[in-house]
């Protein structure tokens, strides 16, 4: 089978030690900025890049406009997961969750706004924020991750409020059911929790592993993403990723996707998943149909 | 004759008359003894004319008695006879008188012949001696004219004028009063002065040679006796040598060396002096701390100097040179006629022709290890090339894998990076190459060396790419400016070469070889064993399927080289391919792993084989160990196993097969799991062994 190669450039040790990174770098978390314009993405070596959308998208797109505005190291540990503000965006990894102004973050050397960690109960190792959300009605943001408790925090005050605690295992996924309000969280342990924000309680829980339909033993039974579109939900990661009536805790499709999904979205009836494992992230116009890819 | 003929006459003149016999006698008494009858007495006696007259007369006679006898005869009768017998006798009678007469007349012509003969005679000796004084007269007259014409040498001489000749002259030669009124005298008297002279100056010329004589032996002498001092010199120099050395001052050397090296084209030359003066300046700084000095760099020159003196022959000798081998080379082409091909090789050979002369660096290690360069450069192209050689203190073993380590073709590959020496760095050779059909000089390196873009720039020659130069001159300070760069490149090379060349002998053996300072990076106990280690092909490792990530990165070039290693434990079994770039170690190794533990994962299909990748890859500066970092690649092996034992021993079960656990956790772990993306704890802490994440 013959492959086009591409030609070897001469390498400096700065070359190869970047193209490395690159071969090996994972993006995990994405933000699209409030006015529209903007993507930031954040990586597993504690980077985020801001990437002009309404370049990458325009018809005179060249190779330079899918390349970041400005990147800058946020965090020490890998950004497991980013949320924008209507003015901030904030980044979570290594414990820690960060808040950089949108309009401060374009320019060089821009420093967080404030940086807050919630109360952990274990101090040998710091755990991981997997999951942000906003939960706009009340000014709070939702934090979950290693320690496998909902942290809330106000963001006014920036005061952790409420931990719920429930999942056995690390959390991976948020997702916010609007009309209850309701919080969806996914874990390691393969459960889908749902939680009410006013009695800060455990309603529901989904134990996706045990269905039969999407179960996938051989890739474990952890869920990595969340969806609710308040009737309904998509989840995926060990099992197949599947959409949910809620109310009556039943799967009804499961999606032909064979490698575990990382992140999924609901956006005006399609859904929007990507299983990165690169520097890359692919944009789904199309369900199935991927358009193009911006580049770390 | 005249008495000979009268000898023979005689017995005849006695026969016949004796009458006239009177006569006679009285001649032969004068003239001989003996009787004899002389008839030429007689012939003066008788009158000619008479005789004449006797003669017409008695042929008268004849006639009538010849006419009455033949009346006789015709009438006939017998007193015929009688009267013809009468006159028969008187006929004899007459023919004796005409024989007689004849005889007389012979005589006296005979007489008269003799007489004539003898006046003429005397007339040719008149005549003769006559001629002979008119002959001498004649001698002596142009004798005379001879003496008369005579200049006198002495006119030819120069003089001294009269006045200086009567100054000079001492008195006994000049004689004043003799002369003055003499003429002859004066002239005889400065002759003699000028003969004076010449004697005085022909003593001093005689002087003269002979004192020439004497110094031109004297200045033999001294010659000899400097031609002598000459190799008592070159001895005393050769003693020194020893001395020299003692004191580590090889002037001799140096000096030759230089003579040498006026010889060198221009790029060896600025090669030559930059890297003496570099060794020199190294040595100096060492020379503070140690009291030897370290010859960490020695440059020598190697090859024919006559043959590069040979290069510049004087044109009109090159003409000659030329006209003869072209009458030479018409004679052979007549005869051999050369195929198309053996010509083209000819120019072939022709345009890559290597300058006689060589430059060796020797550049010395710390551990006694000695990086040989010799640095050719190609006339016709305008480029040098440079063959090396490493040789160290103790035999080398090579174990299998590392044959291309210390090739002569590989080691120096990549120096900088990109530069792979296969192609000319002059832009210009392209157009020379595609008069003699070489399509590239990668067929030639093996045999003229590699042509290294360090290489140019240490001999000063610059081809920039932008704008291409006609002529590309040497320049010291291009050589000055990389000199110190390259060196220290080139001894790290050979160090890192050296240094995995004894790594691979033991990884060959299935050992890592972890030194002790690198020991506290990993945990004490490494079950995972490293099983095999091979060199493989570039288009071996291109075909993988799992390396296709790198290879799309351009990251997997021709001149790397290409390793696999295989790691075991139990019943899984990882492959990793190595990708070791001539610039290790500053370049790190790049791993590529495939494990094969229930099904086959590779770094497409499980994220935690990238982080195990990534681990090795992008982590390797925590793995490079003290400073020469020539413990990179083992200690990566090294991290591999714990990693493979790592990601073997956390791997959940999975709870619808059946039986026990195949690796029991040993581990110590934080965590199995964390974040989105599900990593096993393959970060090692030290001193507390255990495993995190990162």
């Amino acid at each position: 089978m013959e492959r086009a190669v591409p030609p070897a450039v001469p390498l400096g040790q700065m070359e190869v030690f970047q193209a490395l990174q690159r071969l090996h770098m994972t993006i995990f978390s994405q933000s699209v900025s409030p006015c529209g314009k903007f993507l930031a993405a954040g990586n597993n070596y504690g980077q985020i890049a801001i990437f002009s959308l309404s370049a990458a998208l325009s018809s005179e797109a060249k190779e330079e406009s899918k390349k970041p505005i400005v990147t800058f190291q946020a965090h020490d540990g890998p950004v497991y997961s980013m949320v924008s503000t209507d003015r901030h965006l904030l980044s979570a990894g290594d414990g820690e969750v960060k808040a950089w102004l949108w309009a401060e973050i374009l320019k060089k050397g821009c420093k967080e706004l404030w940086r807050r960690q919630p109360p952990y109960r274990t101090s040998l190792e710091v755990p991981e924020i997997n999951a942000l959300l906003l939960v706009p009605k009340e000014n709070s943001l939702i934090l979950a991750g290693g320690d496998c408790q909902l942290h809330t925090m106000d963001l006014e005050t920036g005061t952790f409020t409420r931990a719920l605690r429930g999942h056995t295992d690390y959390i991976h996924c948020l997702a916010l059911r609007e009309r209850s309000p309701e919080v969806l969280s996914g874990g390691e342990d393969g459960a889908v929790r749902l939680w009410d924000l006013r009695t800060a309680r455990e309603v529901q829980t989904i134990e996706v592993y045990k269905h039969e339909e999407c179960s996938r033993p051989h890739n474990g039974r952890w869920i990595g993403c969340l969806a609710t579109d308040s009737d309904w939900m998509v989840c995926g990661g060990g099992p197949a990723l599947t959409l949910w009536h809620l109310r009556s805790s039943t799967p009804t499709t499961v999606f032909p996707m064979r490698a575990p999904q990382k992140h999924v979205t609901f956006y005006q009836d399609l859904v929007l998943t990507a299983a990165g494992n690169s520097c890359r992230v692919d944009v789904f116009t199309n369900l199935g149909y991927r358009a193009f890819s911006l580049s770390f | 004759m005249s008495s000979e003929s009268s000898k023979k006459r005689k017995p005849k003149v006695i026969r016949s008359d004796g009458a006239p016999a009177e006569g006679k006698r009285n001649r032969s008494d004068t003239e001989q003894e003996g009787k004899y009858y002389s008839e030429e007495a007689e012939v003066d006696l008788r009158d000619p004319g008479r005789d004449y007259e006797l003669y017409k007369y008695t042929c008268q006679e004849l006639q009538r008695l010849m006419a009455e006898i033949q009346d006789l005869k015709s009438r006939g009768g017998k007193d015929a006879a009688i009267e013809i017998e009468d006159r028969r006798i008187q006929s004899c009678v007459h023919f004796m008188t005409l024989k007689k007469l004849n005889r007389l007349a012979h005589i006296r012509l005979k007489k008269g012949r003799d007489q004539t003969h003898e006046a003429k005679q005397k007339v040719d000796a008149y005549h003769l001696q006559l001629q002979n004084l008119l002959y001498e007269v004649m001698h002596l007259q142009k004798e005379i004219t001879k003496c008369l014409e005579f200049k006198s040498k002495h006119e030819e001489i120069d003089l001294v004028s009269l006045e200086e000749f009567y100054k000079e002259a001492p008195p006994d030669i000049s004689k004043a009063e003799v002369t003055m009124g003499d003429p002859h005298q004066q002239t005889l008297a400065r002759l003699d002065w000028e003969l004076e002279q010449r004697k005085r100056l022909a003593e001093k010329y005689r002087e003269c040679l002979s004192n020439k004589e004497k110094i031109l032996k004297e200045i033999e002498v001294k010659k000899e006796y400097l031609s002598s001092l000459q190799p008592r010199l070159n001895s005393i120099m050769q003693a020194s040598l020893p001395v020299q050395e003692y004191l580590f001052m090889p002037f001799d050397q140096a000096h030759k060396q230089y003579e040498t090296a006026r010889h060198l084209p221009p790029p060896l030359y600025v090669l030559f002096v930059q890297a003496t003066a570099y060794g020199q300046a190294c040595a100096h700084m060492k020379s503070s701390q140690t009291p030897r000095q370290d010859k960490t760099l020695s440059v020598a020159i190697e090859g024919s100097v006559d043959e590069a003196k040979a290069l510049f022959k004087p044109p009109e000798d090159s003409q000659d040179d030329e006209s003869d081998s072209d009458a030479e080379e018409e004679q052979t082409t007549k005869r051999r006629r050369p195929t198309l091909g053996v010509q083209l090789d000819d120019k072939r050979k022709e345009m890559l022709k290597r300058h006689p002369l060589s430059v060796m660096l020797d550049l010395k290690c710390k551990d006694d290890s000695v990086l040989h360069l010799t640095f050719y450069y190609l006339m016709n192209l305008n480029i040098m090339t440079v063959k090396a050689k490493v040789t160290t203190a103790t035999e080398l073993i090579t174990p299998i894998s590392a044959g291309d380590l210390l090739s002569p073709d590989s080691v120096l590959s990549c120096l900088y990076p990109g530069d792979h020496g296969k192609k000319t760095p002059n832009p210009a050779n392209q157009y020379q190459f595609d008069k003699v059909g070489i399509l590239t000089l990668r067929d030639y390196v093996l045999d003229l060396g590699h042509p290294y873009l360090w290489v140019q720039k240490l001999g000063g020659l610059h081809f920039p790419k932008e704008q291409p130069q006609h002529t590309v001159v040497a320049d010291h300070s291009l050589s000055a400016s990389h000199m110190e760069t390259t060196m220290k490149l080139l001894k790290t090379r050979v160090q890192s070469r050296l240094a995995l060349h004894k790594q691979f002998a033991s990884l060959e053996h299935g050992i890592v070889p972890v030194t002790s300072d690198c020991q506290y990076l990993f945990p004490a106990k490494v079950v995972s064993r490293l099983v095999k280690w091979v060199a493989i092909a570039h288009e071996d490792y291109m075909e993988l399927h799992f390396t296709k990530d790198i290879v799309e990165a351009g990251l997997a070039g021709d001149t790397n080289l290409y390793y696999m290693a295989l790691v075991e434990r139990g019943t899984a079994k990882l492959q990793a391919a190595v990708v070791l770039n001539p610039g290790y170690s500053s370049i790190p190794p790049i791993f590529q792993l495939c494990l094969n533990w229930k099904g086959e994962k590779t770094n497409s299909n499980d994220d935690n084989i990238r982080a195990m990748e990534s681990e090795v890859n992008v982590c390797y500066k925590e793995l490079c160990g003290p400073r020469p970092s020539h413990q990179l690649l083992t200690n990566q092996l090294q991290r591999l196993c714990v990693l493979l034992d790592v990601y073997l021993e956390t791997e959940s079960h999975d709870d619808s097969v059946e039986g026990p656990k195949e690796f029991p956790q040993e581990k110590m772990c934080l965590r199995l799991f964390r974040g989105p993306s599900r990593m096993k704890p393959f970060k090692y802490n030290h001193p507390q062994g255990f495993f995190s994440h990162r």
